[in-house]
């Protein structure tokens, strides 16, 4: 059974996967005031359990490398595998997009947060035309 | 004024984030670590004064004591509210609710206890499928 969600309003929901908690912050407070949910994880891995316990995410912002199990890289691949509706932006302070195999898109690091936020809000308004953050 | 700001300490992001939506909803600015350890990088940060630090301390983990003598003697005005189980959190996060800037809860906190029982489930579901 999917878990019920709890009574809030629809926002769209961000999932940031980040190690450094002082980046993630910032990013997540960011995003936040920009009217978006933002849930914050350290790991990809676990970022892939919360998605699987079957809450709400439309759209995952993800470091490459992260610790545990999964590598950012691995979390999008899955993603596009079993969750192809949700949208995966990558990003990374030394990895090459080439040469690292990223198929989809990413953001280099140290990152703008008005620009990211404003791609961010671009691929959900393509995901679906109409809707606020 | 700046909303008054509560970091919740919380290993298991599928227990964190329902608590820390639930904080947010009843007007608190909520910052988030997983450990002990990041809770010390966001309190030495000091870009936020943290008026309360909610930690999940199960039984026998020595780091969320340690944080609560480390945030004792460091920062005497932040006060530390320690549970020991999940049920335990949600009551704690019920009366800081009470007690935050919005005028009433959103909503009781045994729906985020609940909520948080169903992530678990769905996540031992999937872990043995």
């Amino acid at each position: 059974m999917v878990p019920q969600p709890l009574p809030r309003p629809h926002t769209a929901r961000i999932l940031v996967v980040e190690d450094e908690v002082l980046i993630r912050a910032l990013i997540a407070e960011e995003l936040r005031l920009a009217g978006f949910s933002v849930i914050e994880s350290g790991r990809a891995d676990e970022a892939l359990t919360y998605i699987g316990a079957g809450e709400q995410v439309d759209l995952v912002f993800s470091d490459i490398q992260t610790p545990g199990s999964l590598d950012g890289l691995q979390l999008a691949e899955t993603l596009h595998g079993q969750y192809p509706d949700i949208p995966v932006i990558l990003t990374s302070g030394n990895a090459n997009p080439k040469r690292a195999g990223i198929r989809g898109m990413f953001v280099p690091k140290p990152y703008d947060i008005t620009q990211t936020i404003a791609l961010i809000s671009e691929i959900l308004a393509q995901k679906s035309p109409g809707k606020p953050p | 004024m700046n909303d008054p700001c509560i970091l919740i300490v919380e290993r298991d992001l599928l227990v964190r984030t329902p608590l820390a939506e639930y904080l947010r909803e009843c007007g608190y600015l909520v910052l988030e670590a997983s450990n002990a350890f990041d809770a010390r990088i966001l309190l030495e940060d000091g870009s936020r004064r943290v008026d309360v630090v909610l930690a999940e301390v199960p039984s026998g983990e020595a780091s969320g004591f340690a944080l609560a003598s480390w945030v004792r003697r460091h920062l005497p005005n932040t006060q530390v509210v320690l549970a020991g189980t999940i049920a335990t959190a949600t009551e704690k996060a019920g009366d800081i609710c009470q007690e935050g800037p919005a005028l009433s809860k959103p909503y009781d906190h045994r729906l985020v206890l609940d909520h948080i029982q169903r992530l678990l489930a769905a996540r031992d579901r999937n872990d043995r499928a």
